[in-house]
């Protein structure tokens, strides 16, 4: 946009007077003459003309669009095994009582199934575990918790903010305290390849940053799922907060109702056609509320995960940009309206037709 | 909305009426006296006038003729309270022959006799010089002043109180306690107070500062010295220990310390002057009276006693009413006795008085009133909009609470077990309910959290923005250097500060003229004497300006204006009184310098030689006609009470002056009576034409006669105020015959005003013409200029002036708001029935002017403005037609005039026609106006602006701006008018806009998260989003954004019409703005939505996404409004964004928080950054769209006027081949 300066300063008001003494200049309440003062600033004043706007479209259209193109294609090479387990995990006996099945701590919850991947699955291959209708965010949930009893072991009774999971019925406090912690996800998954263990990798899954300063070294597990509910995974109590890698991955909430949690990685390439055997334990209860557990094998690429959604929406923003530019086109074309032109002023115009 | 102020002060320049009989002082005229002899026997005929005694040639004689009688008379009836009631004059030749005239403006000592005594319980009790005893049985306040509004005690809760007087700080207040409520604790307790305590500590920061500044100068003005009198002697102590009772004595140029009655001044007369520049602006000495009774009292060496029984502390600057026994003695005091607080003490070497009222009581600070405050319309209108978003705010929050009431309904079986919710406690043995309060209570309490989350959608930060803006706004305007006067040395003042924007919708204009229109400097223009016309301009153009001056003990005096003379009348002049011709010429001139009331002044220059004489007067076509006089060598020297002293052509000639009649307005001239050195005795008249020519005796010159009046004719329509001057010479008998009943009336008891207006009319009669002078009221600078502007944005100008018809039309021409295309309608009208018919005569009129002009306007109006209307009304008619039935008609009448007359109005029908007005229409309306008597219209008015000229400051202390000239109302609305209002109504929708978004993020949220509330974004940065975030860059672009520049505005006035289509601010603005919201709201909270779901993702990293792209989407947002980008409008938008990435940079490095480094996780990744650059195209292109087709294919004004600006054929705007039609058409099109 071109920068037009300021109007010329000579009507600054120094014309004149000058002649008089310096007392007189003293005593005058003249204001000082600035180009601030008299807002003459130096100043662009950008007006949308019609080049521009179309200028700006093509542009916005011309780095969309293959932006767009370039999200669906690497979205497409991402390869996803997503297999739902929570329904077909629950032996036929019980399928009409999950809850009493899943809440029976003598039941055998071990679960296998074998999955064929599509597609090679470049290393790493992340492992998640996906829930449905898991309201993490919600407000009651997210402020059980304690970031401070977490950081440091001399914080550990300040559970105040932890209820209902704060203190044990004797009053000492939990480690870690809170709704969070207590609904700790507790399925574990094994694979086998060809009857060879695929090592699944905790190594990196929860962020450095966590690990470092916000889950102590010296906080450790205490009274912890010791109460008269248990919600989910125990703890090893040998095992500082920080190493807890699954606690520190559960503990930073999702932020919507269908989210997936990295479980490990598999730092193996899983060929396409490949029959992975998993066996599943089937611990967690989500069908009290009707919420669905999905294990996730997934490759990675640059923008992530598998989702369409960012390429379609830039493609369309591309395309709708394109489409605007060429209309304004035409529209310039057939009814051009001189800028500036003084017949379109108000008082220019026929009263009458106003 | 009008602001109830009080009219504190009554006009100064309406005379006390009542000149009231008073005492008779003289039987016997020839006994010879001497003034000095008068005074040292303190005689009872010693008045309060001016005593000339240092200027008396003549050597004391004998004071012994004093009659008991006259002496119990007058002892009784004290001395002459009032102004210049009673002087004494001398006669040289025969000796002192006091003689006493007229007076104006006095309260007399009958008056206040006859007053109703002060009632004790009304009244205060002073004891002079016992300001013990006075204080013993009520403590009156001391003398220390207390501007300030707080002290380091009191300022917390006093600040805090008067701050809270805001409804909407009482909203956020009330939202932040239910916030402290555990069961509401939505934000933790800091950040949610955190909104509410900026805005409070910016403004009390604010307010510190400006108390610190009274303070500061209160301890300055109560540490001031003066005199006091403490055992017998005069002690210097400080102003503020200074009590009431006590004798004070102030020197020359010093300022009054509290208010006092004076008790004697150096002059032996009693008199003092006083410069009451301080109190009402008007910069001519007044003249205050000690009485005689105390006159000669000596403080230092015998004790005065006495009491002084006055009324209690009022504000009334022009009143006051006391008496005083003293001696036994009882007198009366009034308002001439008492001089007050702030007034300076001139030309006086030193007065002595007692002090009656102190600090805080004194009457200047019972005037000091604070600045007005108005509402702006745009305020009022925005109140509207902001019910409109309760509505939505509590739509959202019943939508909640609905939806969270069907999920815990439906839910009801689980609750206990959720691993989310866990309605029970089962950590006890006992299963205990966890914050669980029934189905109800939880609807409820949601009901109330959901408010507290979405609170700023009623936007807390506007009022403090505004608030801002409008001091940056002020700021501006008043550093405006094309907005301040040289003349008068004045900038312009912002008084207001809420109705900065209200000046660019003004549709009415209502002016006063004299002072406004015109400079009310009156200059002698031309002089007709003897029927021969002496007009300057005829001679010679080149305007020579002549200093006269005279040569007096080696000194040269010299007048202090210089005036324009005509060579020829000068030349005469000089010629001396020989010729007839020259003989005239000197009549003239001596009426000129004789015929007033005019107080010379005497003042030094930085050159020792020279001495300038300087016209004090009330009357400034008085002082024109005395300037005139001194230039044409008739400079007057001197006047005391009983002479005159004129510089005739370098001869100094003395005058006895016998009688005076003052002015009045039933009489509508006045007339003195001189006696000559030769001891012949004139009588010299000058009024009004209409007045004088009844008077003058028509068998005498009678072709001299029709000479001047056609002369008069002539000058009146130039717009000039003529006065005719005649004269005649009395005989001794007609003297001795006026003389006797002139004492006659001026003692009389009863009708005293009449009796002397009767004798004045027998005197003045059979007057032979001498002439007539044409004095010019100066139209100001560019007052034409700036009437057409104003028309032709749209404004009715409506001028007001007390002046008569035939003044007011020749200005109206002169100052082109009547022009010769005009049809004029003049109601003139003695009675109500007439009024009605020549309303109604002329509503046919008009309406048939109106079809007329309708036709022309269907064939185009290039064929010119058509018919226009001028309305001419007097304000007899008003007087019938205001307050009445007829008021609608002429409501209706005036609408359809492009120009309205009011002449001969009084000042409260002024405010009459301002409130006609502004009750009937939602159109705003200004007045404008420089003296006292505008002082009603200026408060009624939408907007009051004062002059800061001539006629003192009440009218700027009653405005709402103030300026130097009329002229600058140009620039000040069409450029600042027009920008205050453009920015002021894009700051508030922007700002609804904004808080409407970032509400509308938390909204889409609670419906992903069980309805309970949970923000993603964290609460500090919902806590400054309103603050840090994208506060400042709309403060910025509210205070220096420009739509157009200054030159364009001025050259086309028609792109005023803007802000009366309310095209920056309206209902249509609001709901497309609205819709933008949820559009951008809606982009920013789903495009990271569908990306991220089924991710791992995590609350805060989403959060910091969502804050990111909201606060950067509404910078660009505004960025893209911004029309004028300087240096401060990117460093506060870039710096805003950037302040806000710094902002999550540093929440997120906070580990006790769950966010912790959250955005650095996110912002690794490039899914982050195309979502941003997603949202933020998206989000905009709509906005962007509309905005471009509405400039380019339904262009306003203002758009084609930018345009024009930018590629410069800004010349062709209404060029040649496109007439610009000055008038707009009243059925122009408004948006409302």
């Amino acid at each position: 946009m071109n920068t037009k300066g300021a109007t010329t300063s000579s009507a600054g008001g120094t014309d004149g007077a000058s002649d008089s003494s310096s007392a007189a200049k003293r005593n005058s309440k003249k204001p000082k003459y600035s180009r601030f003062t008299q807002q003459e600033l130096p100043a662009c004043k950008p007006i949308l003309t019609p080049g521009w706007v179309i200028t700006t479209f093509i542009f916005v259209g011309v780095i969309f669009i293959p932006i767009g193109l370039a999200s669906l294609f690497a979205s497409e090479r991402v390869v996803e095994i997503v297999y739902r387990y929570d329904e077909g995990c629950i032996p036929t006996n019980y399928s009409d009582q999950k809850l009493a099945y899943i809440q029976n701590s003598t039941t055998n919850k071990t679960c296998t199934r074998s999955l064929i991947v599509p597609k090679q699955m470049k290393r790493p291959v992340y492992v998640y575990y996906q829930l449905d209708n898991f309201y993490q965010n919600h407000r009651r949930y997210v402020k059980s918790r304690s970031d401070k009893q977490l950081r440091s072991r001399a914080s550990e009774s300040d559970t105040s903010t932890c209820d209902p999971e704060g203190t044990t019925p004797d009053n000492s406090p939990i480690v870690p305290c809170g709704l969070i912690a207590w609904s700790l996800f507790n399925d574990t998954y094994g694979f086998l390849v060809n009857n060879k263990t695929l090592k699944v990798s905790k190594r990196n899954i929860a962020w450095k940053s966590d690990q470092e300063h916000k889950f102590g070294s010296d906080v450790y597990p205490k009274n912890f799922q010791s109460g008269g509910l248990i919600g989910g995974a125990k703890l090893n109590a040998s095992i500082p907060l920080s190493e807890q890698a699954d606690l520190i991955v559960w503990m930073r909430t999702a932020a919507f109702p269908t989210f997936r949690k990295l479980y490990g990685k598999i730092e193996k390439d899983l060929e396409a056609n490949e029959n992975v055997t998993v066996v599943i334990q089937n611990n967690y209860n989500t069908y009290s509320f009707g919420g669905k557990k999905k294990l996730v094998l997934s490759t990675t690429s640059w923008i992530g995960g598998k989702n369409d959604f960012l390429g379609v929406a830039y493609l369309t923003v591309g395309g709708l940009c394109l489409f605007l530019a060429i209309s304004f086109i035409l529209v310039y074309v057939v009814k051009p309206r001189p800028l500036g032109d003084p017949s379109f002023l108000s008082w220019n115009r026929n009263p009458s037709g106003v | 909305m009008a602001s109830k102020r009080p009219l504190l002060i009554p006009s100064p320049r309406t005379p006390n009426s009542q000149d009231l009989p008073s005492i008779p002082l003289y039987s016997d005229l020839v006994n010879p006296q001497s003034q000095s002899a008068n005074f040292k026997s303190f005689s009872p005929m010693d008045s309060n006038g001016n005593n000339p005694i240092e200027n008396s040639p003549i050597p004391p004689n004998s004071t012994t003729l004093y009659s008991a009688s006259q002496r119990s008379i007058s002892s009784i009836l004290s001395a002459n309270s009032g102004g210049n009631s009673v002087r004494e004059v001398n006669f040289s030749d025969v000796g002192t022959k006091p003689v006493r005239y007229g007076s104006r403006g006095t309260e007399s000592e009958a008056f206040s006799m006859s007053q109703k005594e002060i009632n004790d319980e009304d009244a205060r009790l002073i004891y002079i010089n016992d300001p013990g005893k006075t204080n013993e049985r009520f403590e009156f306040s001391g003398n220390s002043i207390k501007t300030a509004k707080y002290s380091i005690l009191t300022f917390l809760p006093r600040n805090l109180f008067e701050q809270f007087h805001r409804v909407a700080y009482i909203y956020f207040l009330v939202i932040a306690i239910l916030n402290q409520l555990p069961q509401l604790a939505v934000f933790g307790r800091g950040a949610s107070i955190l909104p509410l305590a900026f805005v409070l500590l910016v403004t009390a920061v604010k307010d510190a500062y400006e108390d610190f500044r009274r303070h500061r100068s209160d301890r300055i003005e109560n540490n001031r010295l003066a005199w006091v009198l403490a055992n017998d002697q005069f002690q210097q102590k400080k102003w503020k220990d200074i009590r009431v009772g006590e004798i004070l004595k102030i020197s020359a140029n010093d300022t009054l310390p509290c208010d006092i009655v004076l008790l004697s001044t150096s002059d032996p007369t009693g008199v003092a002057y006083v410069q009451t520049i301080n109190l009402d602006g008007e910069s001519n000495l007044k003249t205050r009276y000690a009485k005689q009774e105390t006159l000669s009292k000596l403080p230092e060496k015998e004790k005065i006693t006495g009491l002084i029984k006055c009324e209690k502390p009022n504000r009334n600057i022009y009143g006051f009413q006391a008496n005083m026994e003293i001696d036994g003695k009882r007198v009366s005091l009034g308002p001439s006795n008492i001089i007050l607080r702030g007034c300076e003490l001139k030309n006086t070497a030193s007065a002595i008085g007692v002090a009656v009222y102190a600090g805080r009581e004194t009457k200047a600070m019972l005037n000091n009133s604070g600045a007005p405050s108005k509402r702006s319309r745009l305020e009022t209108r925005m109140n509207r909009e902001i019910i409109y978003l309760s509505v939505f705010l509590i739509a959202l929050c019943t939508v909640v609470s609905a939806c969270a009431a069907v999920w815990l309904r439906r839910h009801r079986d689980e609750l206990d077990y959720l691993p989310y919710y866990r309605k029970k406690d089962f950590s006890e043995g006992k299963e205990d309910s966890y914050n669980y309060y029934g189905w109800g209570m939880e609807i409820f309490f949601t009901f109330l959290m959901s408010v507290i989350v979405f609170q700023i959608m009623i936007p807390i930060s506007l009022y403090i923005s505004m608030e801002l803006v409008r001091v940056g706004q002020a700021y501006f305007m008043i550093r405006d250097s094309r907005l301040y006067d040289e003349a008068s040395n004045s900038k312009f003042q912002c008084r207001a500060l809420n109705i900065n924007e209200d000046l660019g919708q003004i549709t009415y204009v209502f002016s006063d003229k004299t002072g406004t229109l015109t400079e009310n400097k009156m200059e002698f223009q031309c002089a007709s004497i003897w029927g021969v016309d002496y007009s300057g301009r005829k001679a010679n153009l080149q305007g020579e300006q002549l200093g006269y001056s005279v040569q007096v003990d080696g000194q040269v005096l010299r007048p202090k204006m210089k005036v324009k003379v005509d060579p020829e009348l000068l030349l005469l002049s000089r010629s001396g009184k020989d010729t007839q011709e020259g003989k005239h010429v000197h009549d003239f001139f001596l009426a000129l310098a004789a015929c007033n009331t005019i107080v010379p002044l005497v003042t030094d220059t930085s050159d020792p030689a020279v001495r300038l004489v300087d016209y004090q007067g009330e009357s400034p076509d008085e002082q024109a006609l005395a300037y005139a006089a001194a230039a044409y060598g008739f400079m007057l020297i001197e006047r005391t009470s009983g002479h005159i002293i004129i510089d005739v052509q370098g001869e100094r000639t003395r005058f006895n002056v016998l009688g005076l009649h003052e002015f009045d307005s039933d009489r509508k001239r006045m007339s003195v009576i001189l006696g000559f050195p030769d001891k012949s005795v004139k009588v010299f008249v000058k009024g009004a034409d209409t007045s004088m020519l009844s008077v003058i005796d028509k068998s005498l010159n009678l072709n001299i006669i029709r000479a001047t009046e056609a002369h008069l004719q002539m000058y009146s329509t130039i717009g000039l105020r003529t006065l005719v001057i005649g004269m005649r010479e009395l005989n001794s008998s007609e003297f001795e015959q006026w003389h006797f009943s002139f004492e006659a009336a001026s003692t009389s008891l009863i009708g005293r005003a009449a009796l002397l207006r009767k004798v004045a009319s027998n005197i003045e009669k059979n007057l032979s013409i001498l002439g007539a002078s044409g004095i010019e009221d100066k139209l100001q600078q560019g007052v034409p200029e700036a009437i057409e502007s104003l028309r032709m944005a749209g404004m009715k100008v409506w001028v007001l002036t007390g002046d008569k018809q035939e003044t007011a039309i020749s200005i109206g021409y002169s100052s082109k708001l009547l022009t010769s295309k005009m049809t004029q309608i003049i109601i003139n009208s003695g009675s109500r029935e007439s009024c009605r018919r020549s309303l109604e005569d002329a509503m046919v009129m008009s309406k048939k002017l109106m079809t007329v002009s309708g036709v022309t306007h269907d064939t185009g109006r290039s064929s010119g403005g058509a018919a226009t209307l001028a309305l001419i009304i007097d304000g007899t008619s008003l007087v019938y037609i205001l307050d009445s039935e007829l008021e609608e008609q002429l409501f209706q009448l005036a609408s359809k005039c492009s120009v309205v007359l009011c002449c001969r109005v009084a000042p409260l029908q002024k405010a009459g026609i301002v409130a006609l007005i502004k009750n009937r229409t939602d159109d705003m309306t200004l007045a404008i106006g420089d003296g006292a008597n505008d002082v009603s219209m200026i408060q009624m008015a939408d907007v009051g602006i004062g002059i800061s000229g001539q006629e003192g400051r009440q009218a700027v202390m009653a405005s709402d701006f103030a300026m130097g000239q009329f002229r600058f109302l140009v620039p000040l609305l069409l450029v600042h008018g027009h920008w205050n209002y453009q920015r002021m109504g894009y700051m508030i929708l922007y700002n609804f806009y904004r808080n409407a978004v970032f509400v509308f993020v938390l909204f889409w949220y609670v419906l992903f998260t069980c309805f309970s509330l949970t923000t993603a974004i964290t609460e500090w940065s919902s806590m400054l989003y309103s603050i840090i975030y994208t506060s400042l860059p709309t403060i910025v672009v509210g205070i220096l954004d420009k739509d157009l520049s200054r030159r364009t505005l001025l050259n086309y006035p028609q792109l005023y019409g803007s802000g009366h289509r309310h095209e920056s601010y309206n209902l249509k603005l609001f709901w497309v703005t609205m819709m933008d919201t949820v559009w951008q709201s809606a982009v920013i909270f789903f495009v990271p939505l569908f990306a991220y779901w089924k991710s791992p993702i995590d609350g805060s990293s989403i959060g910091d996404l969502w804050t990111l792209a909201v606060v950067i989407l509404v910078n660009l947002h505004l960025a893209m409004d911004v029309m004028r980008w300087t240096w401060i409008t990117h460093a506060a938008i870039w710096g805003s964004i950037i302040a806000t990435c710094i902002c999550v940079l540093v929440i997120d490095a906070i580990p006790s928080l769950p966010g912790y480094w959250a955005i650095f996780h996110i912002g690794k990744t490039r899914l982050f950054w195309l979502c941003l650059l997603g949202i933020l195209i998206a989000g905009l292109i709509p906005r962007f769209v509309v905005k471009f087709l509405n400039q380019y294919y339904n262009p306003r004004d203002i758009h084609i006027a930018r345009e024009a600006e930018k590629f410069g054929n800004l010349r062709e705007l209404g060029g040649a081949e496109i007439e610009m039609n000055p008038i707009l058409d009243p059925s122009r099109e408004t948006t409302r």
